[in-house]
């Protein structure tokens, strides 16, 4: 029995080993924007908490103003923080990767956009790390004020990121759309060079959705106007945001009324003149 | 006493004096109508209604919920009815495949959150201030 010890100790180290890899392998696959969003999602209710208990212990320490409060206090605002650092970082990780997952933008608007937010998260780690190093609450709330004055870089490029996100979705569907205008363009081509079929209204039908394209794109490039103007200090970063939103549901619109006239357009060169 | 004479008599066959009926009447203005007349026809029209309501729910229509009477939200027109004189292209291979692209695409187009409100910014407390 002794003799087969080591056998069995070997395979359970061997089953382990294999069951360990497995599992990393699966974590590193599966690092998408639903795990990062997970991570995020969490990070941010973890805030609220270290939020709620910051306000407390900055109200006992405003009311009292011993030590104990103050000790208390400063406990509390180091946790609010480093959880608020670490909600940036995962909600900026996020961005990112649904970046990577939208087609319909451009490698190099991309990998502009990647550099960006990968030098943004640097920045936050690296504030994370020296929040522990703050000895007294005045350092902190120094510490603080870098914080909320690098915020107002991130949000600029928190909005733009969101844009390039909605316009990349904008940009798929047109060139979709695109591709089967030009299929359609070439088979009318070839039914009016037959003569077996009266093309007239197709082409007038095929103009009236080349327009629509038109005018989705005119939008579209509106929205990507608003949100390259927005600046670190505009009070009003959301207003805009929405405004640039709101151009793109217009651009969306009329990428609907193109299909549409598309649609149109195959019954009538489906039904007899 | 004369028992006798009493059993022969017959009481049935002694003749009542009729009491004359007297007969009620209404007064309309110068008219006087019989009431056994009114309480007839009265009578009669009540039934002619009783009927005639019968009748009516009997053929009125099924009535319609308040669910159902809601007025239908409009529906673009539908492209998949048959054409009715289709062309020589309406079986065309390169025809039919772009009509299924664009179908696809409407699907995708409908289906496109534009919003993302789940990647809006968090809301943070950037001020730290111990100031009152």
């Amino acid at each position: 029995m002794k003799r087969f010890l080591p056998i069995f100790g070997f395979v359970v180290l061997f089953s382990i080993a294999i069951l360990l890899n497995c599992y990393i392998a699966t974590y590193a696959q599966e690092f998408d924007f639903n795990r990062a969003y997970d991570d995020y999602i969490y990070t941010y209710s973890q805030y609220r908490v270290a939020h709620s208990e910051y306000v407390s212990a900055k109200q006992a320490y405003l009311n009292y103003k011993t030590l104990t409060s103050k000790t208390e206090a400063q406990d509390k605002t180091l946790k609010m923080l480093e959880w608020r650092d670490e909600v940036i970082k995962t909600y900026l990780t996020a961005l990112r990767l649904k970046l990577a997952e939208t087609t319909g933008i451009s490698n190099y608007e991309q990998n502009v956009l990647y550099l960006k937010l990968d030098s943004e998260v640097s920045w936050y780690i690296k504030h994370h790390d020296a929040l522990s190093s703050a000895g007294s609450l005045e350092d902190l709330i120094d510490s603080a004020e870098e914080s909320q004055s690098k915020y107002q870089e991130t949000e600029v490029l928190i909005y733009q990121a969101l844009g390039t996100i909605l316009s990349g979705k904008e940009t798929a569907l047109r060139q979709r759309l695109n591709q089967q205008m030009e299929s359609l363009k070439n088979k009318i081509a070839e039914i009016r060079e037959k003569g077996d079929k009266k093309t007239t209204v197709a082409e007038r039908w095929l103009l009236e959705a080349e327009n629509r394209l038109t005018r989705s794109l005119e939008k579209q490039s509106a929205a990507q106007q608003i949100l390259t103007k927005i600046k670190p200090y505009d009070s009003n970063k959301n207003q805009s945001y929405n405004q640039a939103q709101f151009a793109l549901e217009e651009s969306h619109q009329y990428l609907k009324e193109a299909n549409l006239n598309l649609r149109e357009l195959i019954r009538e060169v489906k039904s007899a003149d | 006493m004369p028992t006798e004479k009493i059993a022969d008599q017959t009481f049935e066959e002694i003749p009542v004096a009729e009491e004359p009926v007297e007969e009620k009447y209404f007064t309309f203005g110068k008219f006087k109508l019989k009431q056994k007349m009114i309480w007839s026809v009265g009578g009669g029209l009540a039934g002619l209604l009783i009927v005639l309501l019968i009748l009516a729910s009997l053929l009125k229509k099924p009535s319609v919920s308040p669910k159902q009477a809601q007025p239908a939200t409009p529906t673009p027109t539908p492209f998949e009815e048959e054409i009715t004189s289709p062309s020589i292209y309406a079986t065309d291979s390169a025809i039919l495949k772009i009509e299924a692209d664009l179908k696809t695409i409407d699907q995708d187009i409908q289906s496109t959150d534009l919003k993302e409100v789940g990647l809006n910014p968090p809301v943070l407390d950037m001020e730290v201030e111990f100031e009152e």
